[in-house]
């Protein structure tokens, strides 16, 4: 102990400026009350040298300062997410694709029920008067590529909330409330060992093919994954002692469910909302491609379906709306992914 | 030092002192500082402190968690995490720097000269490979023995960690094991080179007292037989006493004060390790308040100037929050780091109570006479009444029998304390009553009412605002993503207790000052607590629905030391300011002698014995609570070294001619057993 003997020998040398301790200033009595909200001096020439060996006035507040940091995590998720710059850069480039959709129509020369000429404007290549050419029946590809594109993301957006929504409902209860498990993992087989094709084909010739039903349809057979990825999770909190604490207290299912486990799994849920909503992109397109989708409202699945049917003729039909759902798919997996790394507790170091 | 401890003094600490000061360190470390990164921060985790390691000698290390014991011994090992990394000073081994080392040269250290054993057993095994093969690989790596002779090696070393019919053993898998042995294997492997120096890492907390004691039996053994170094990191000042030559106290990353076990027991320098000793419920006065250190131990997110000490110590000096103390020497072998040493700092006598340290005993125990005892009363009360309980989970073949036959009454107004080790059906028993575990037979009464099964809804409410548990994980029973202000007030808000909003707030402020917190606190999120401060949380969101009956499941095991009177003084006073019943579950003998008025004692599924503390203590009858009894850890070394540990063995018992009953052997002591042993009792007693 070398260095720390060399200290105290320094502090012997160290010239002894006037030690009388004065008595009435030492403290024995440990019950006394004491003094709050005394600042302490910040250096040693901040005080008199007679007064150091003095005892200091006890501080209770200062004795439960919370010493721990303001850690926060959410921020520090939203800290990690603006890290990835790809990922910041394709969603506020879908943003403004998104915001162009409705802007879209207005500076457009025509708009999208443009009666057709099939004649003397089919496929007519992009120029200064068709931005984006014509369609096969003649209508302006502008008005419809943006239009479609503006259906498209509403219908993804909308069937990914309903599915979320649906999915992180039912695997809740089929996560908290053992009675049920049995019910809800049946329930989940039965509808899951058959592939979702059949249902959607079925679907589509018995009610009818529009937006709303396969919309609708979506929603029905779309939240089994997410509710079992919830279900599992839900497992995880469902017997720590703050659940047995709230059931002590009388807490009823819902609110427990609500203010005990949903908060837990929101960076599950947005995650899984991100990765759905390309999904939903892509599954529309091939319900289009196989007919099982109303194809009088323009969406991006009918268009490139219609672009593929007279491929290699007017490539410039597919390359727009193909152009456009790869921007968006992109543009989610990057996110979902940012989004997933960001919310690892692992990567807030 | 009393006569009687003298007599009973079975390891001189003198001697060994000599010898100590007589040697060259075999380890020595220096100035050393730990710097871990942290979300872009900077964590001054060990800060600059220096130790000397002598052969064959038992080092303990004490600290409350953050203390930064265990990171200060990684080092010695080259184990630190990856964002951590010593920024100053030098750890001399064998004339080599340890600080300086690659990956490359830890090799030849790590496991050969300087090996590990880690807190859980489970998780430091393969559970994939067999025991043998484990232990094996260890030998055939650092031993270079093979084939045969490897396994004979294996073979000696289980005997030597005290396994018995090793060559069974050496084909099972680790969970084939019980905890404690599955802790003697990763100490077989450890030893299995002959390490010259041995790091446990708190190599029982995670085990029952009964098997504590017998580890720590077979770490002094192998000691002697191997003589190693061992370095003893814990936070339980029981085990130091039972192992430890020379005792290193840690407080916010240094060594505040180190010295021969004798010194720092009975002399203690700093009043940190005053703090520390006089919060033992052993040492303290049933009825009256423990001596408890207020506030909670430093953050290494604060800057520390000054003694880190400082804003929780009543003798603070001025100079205390200015500068940082050097170490002074109080003997040879006894330094301290406190500002009170010098020459100029006025005189502060050690608090009373370390010099009742000299005169425990298992035997006495300081009591208040004037304490009322509500199962003493004539007029007493019956709160809650257990009869014939059965609890059992899992079906058929699957089944099992947690809780079996157990009958007991609390009265109003006492502590009744339920002691058992892990998998003893204690907890589930707390449970059973607040319902939260059905039961399958027999029948829990609350004030001559029934509450268990199906009950009205009316009959449910009122359950509920008058029964509450507080739960043993401070850091699992709060909800994370909630406010306190929410987690108070959840049981008020799930019957409407309050006028408005206004009101509600009050009473969440009213609670928090009642168990000591802060009222601004209420805006916070559970994660900015200590765990001293989260338990007490915890107690506010059960007081605010004004229960009558509290079952406490393991309050304080899970804290500090320094923290643990803190919350048992406040359930004390919250007896007394409200009149509460508790049923008090615990592993801790201790500190269920220091709260409880009357205590059963609980061994696979049944309670074996039910008295009153002081007389369960004076006269257990049962062989299970005697073995019980001679396991707990004693603070004072001399008689800590010199107890004699009894193994319950469940063979003792003849239960096939007769079968057992539960007895009410003396006025309020009963005893489980059949009238063969009921006469050994009795003559015991002197009946």
């Amino acid at each position: 102990m070398d260095t720390q003997e060399k200290k105290t020998v320094q502090e012997a040398e160290a010239p002894v400026v006037n030690m009388t301790v004065n008595p009435d200033k030492v403290d024995t009595d440990p019950n006394r009350e004491r003094p709050r909200g005394r600042e302490y001096p910040k250096s040693r020439s901040q005080m008199p040298e007679d007064q150091l060996f003095e005892f200091a006035e006890y501080n209770a507040m200062a004795a439960e300062k919370i010493g721990y940091s303001n850690y926060s995590y959410w921020r520090s998720v939203w800290a990690n997410f603006l890290k990835k710059k790809p990922a910041v850069i394709m969603s506020i480039m879908f943003l403004l694709l998104f915001i162009f959709t409705f802007v879209a129509s207005a500076i457009g020369k025509y708009d999208i029920h443009m009666a057709p000429d099939p004649i003397n404007r089919m496929y007519i290549t992009p120029n200064s008067e068709y931005w984006f050419g014509t369609n096969a029946i003649g209508q302006d590809y502008w008005a419809q590529v943006w239009y479609a594109t503006r259906a498209s993301i509403l219908l993804a957006v909308l069937v990914s909330l309903g599915q979320i929504s649906l999915g992180v409902v039912i695997g809740l209860i089929w996560g908290y409330v053992r009675k049920l498990d049995r019910f809800f993992t049946e329930l989940y087989n039965l509808i899951d060992n058959v592939p979702t094709i059949i249902y959607m084909t079925l679907i589509a010739l018995m009610v009818g093919k529009t937006m709303l039903t396969m919309g609708i349809a979506m929603v029905a057979f779309g939240w089994l994954a997410t509710a079992r990825n919830v279900r599992n999770l839900v497992f995880m909190y469902r017997d720590r002692e703050y659940n047995l604490a709230s059931r002590c207290l009388g807490t009823r299912l819902g609110r427990i469910l609500y203010r005990n486990i949903f908060p837990y799994l929101v960076s599950v849920i947005i995650l899984r909302l991100a990765l759905a909503i390309p999904t939903t992109i892509a599954y529309e397109v091939t319900l289009t491609y196989l007919g099982l989708m109303d194809i009088m409202v323009p969406s991006l699945g009918n268009l490139l379906s219609a672009a593929r049917a007279v491929f290699p003729r007017a490539t410039f039909t597919l390359w727009f709306p193909a152009a456009i759902v790869s921007i968006i798919t992109i543009t989610f997996y990057l996110v979902g992914n940012a989004f997933s790394d960001a919310c690892d507790p692992r990567n807030h170091v | 030092m009393s006569e009687m401890t003298n007599k009973l003094n079975t390891i001189d600490f003198d001697e060994r002192a000599k010898k100590i000061l007589a040697q060259e360190p075999i380890l020595s470390a220096r100035d050393v500082e730990v710097t871990f990164s942290l979300r872009g921060k900077k964590l001054v985790a060990i800060r600059r402190t220096s130790l000397d390691l002598y052969e064959g000698e038992t080092l303990a290390i004490v600290g409350e968690s953050g203390s930064g014991k265990s990171v200060f011994t990684k080092c010695f090992v080259g184990m630190l995490d990856k964002n951590g990394s010593i920024t100053n000073g030098s750890i001399m081994y064998e004339g080599e720097d340890l600080t300086k080392f690659t990956e490359k040269d830890w090799l030849r250290i790590r496991g050969k000269k300087i090996a590990m054993v880690t807190q859980d057993p489970m998780t430091s095994l393969n559970p994939l490979k067999t025991i043998g093969y484990q232990i094996q690989e260890s030998v055939e790596l650092h031993q270079g023995l093979k084939g045969k002779a490897a396994r004979e090696e294996v073979y000696r070393i289980l005997n030597a960690v005290g396994i018995p019919d090793p060559e069974r053993r050496y084909k099972q898998y680790p969970h084939e094991f019980s905890g404690g042995m599955r802790q003697r294997v990763v100490i077989a492997i450890a030893v299995a080179c002959r390490p010259q120096i041995l790091i446990c890492d708190e190599p029982t907390t995670a085990l029952d007292v009964t098997i504590q004691a017998q580890i720590l039996d077979l770490i002094r053994r192998l000691q002697k037989e191997q003589n190693m170094t061992i370095i003893y990191i814990t936070h339980d000042l029981g085990v130091v006493a039972n192992v430890a030559d020379r005792v290193a106290v840690m407080y916010g990353g240094q060594i505040i004060e180190i010295g021969m076990a004798n010194e720092v027991f009975f002399d203690p320098q700093h009043p940190y390790t005053w703090a520390l000793l006089s919060a033992l419920p052993q040492l303290g006065v049933k009825g009256e308040k423990l001596p408890a250190i207020d506030g909670t131990p430093p953050s290494l997110f604060n800057k520390i100037q000054g003694d880190a000490f400082a804003p929780r110590n009543k003798h603070a000096l001025n100079i205390d929050f200015l500068e940082e103390p050097p170490m002074y020497e109080v003997t040879g072998t006894h330094t301290v780091k406190s500002w009170l040493r010098d020459h100029r700092a006025p005189k502060v006598e050690q608090p009373d109570s370390i010099s009742r340290l000299s005169e425990i005993s298992l035997k006495s125990n300081g009591t208040d006479p004037n304490a009322y005892h509500p199962h003493l009363d004539p007029n007493r009360e019956t709160l809650i009444e257990v009869k014939n309980m059965q609890v059992t989970f899992g079906t058929g073949r699957k089944k099992f029998v947690a809780v079996d036959d157990v009958n007991f009454k609390i009265y109003k107004g006492e502590t009744f304390s339920l002691v058992g080790e892990s998998g003893s059906g204690k907890t589930t028993i707390g449970r059973a009553i607040v319902r939260i575990n059905p039961i399958t037979s027999g029948e829990v009464l609350f004030k001559g009412e029934r509450i268990s099964g199906k009950i009205s809804r009316e009959m449910d409410t009122k359950v509920i605002r008058s029964m509450q548990m507080i739960f043993q994980d401070p850091m699992a029973s709060l909800n994370e993503r909630a406010k306190v202000d929410y987690i108070v007030s959840e049981g008020l808000i799930n019957y409407h207790l309050y006028k408005d909003e206004h009101d509600r707030q009050d009473k969440v402020q009213q609670a928090l000052q009642e168990v000591g917190l802060l009222s601004e606190f209420s805006s916070r999120f559970p994660h900015e607590f200590s765990g001293g401060q989260r338990q007490r949380i915890g107690i506010a969101r059960s007081l605010i629905m004004e229960p009558e009956f509290i079952v406490a499941d393991e309050p304080i095991s899970a804290l500090d030391v320094s923290i643990r009177a803190q919350v048992l003084n406040l359930l004390n006073d919250l007896k007394k300011s409200r009149g509460l019943t508790y049923l008090f579950i615990a592993h801790d003998l201790s500190v269920v002698r220091f709260i409880s008025d009357r205590i059963a004692v609980i061994h696979k599924g049944r309670i074996v014995e039910l008295a009153e503390a002081e007389e369960l203590f004076a006269h257990p009858l049962h062989p299970y609570t005697k073995a019980l009894l001679s396991a707990v850890p004693n603070p004072n070394p001399y008689i800590e070294r010199s107890k004699k540990l009894l193994v319950y063995d469940p063979s003792v018992h003849h239960y096939d001619k007769e079968g057992p009953k539960w007895v009410e052997i003396l006025p309020d002591h009963f005893v489980y057993g059949n009238s063969e042993e009921m006469d050994g009792y009795r003559k015991e007693i002197g009946l």
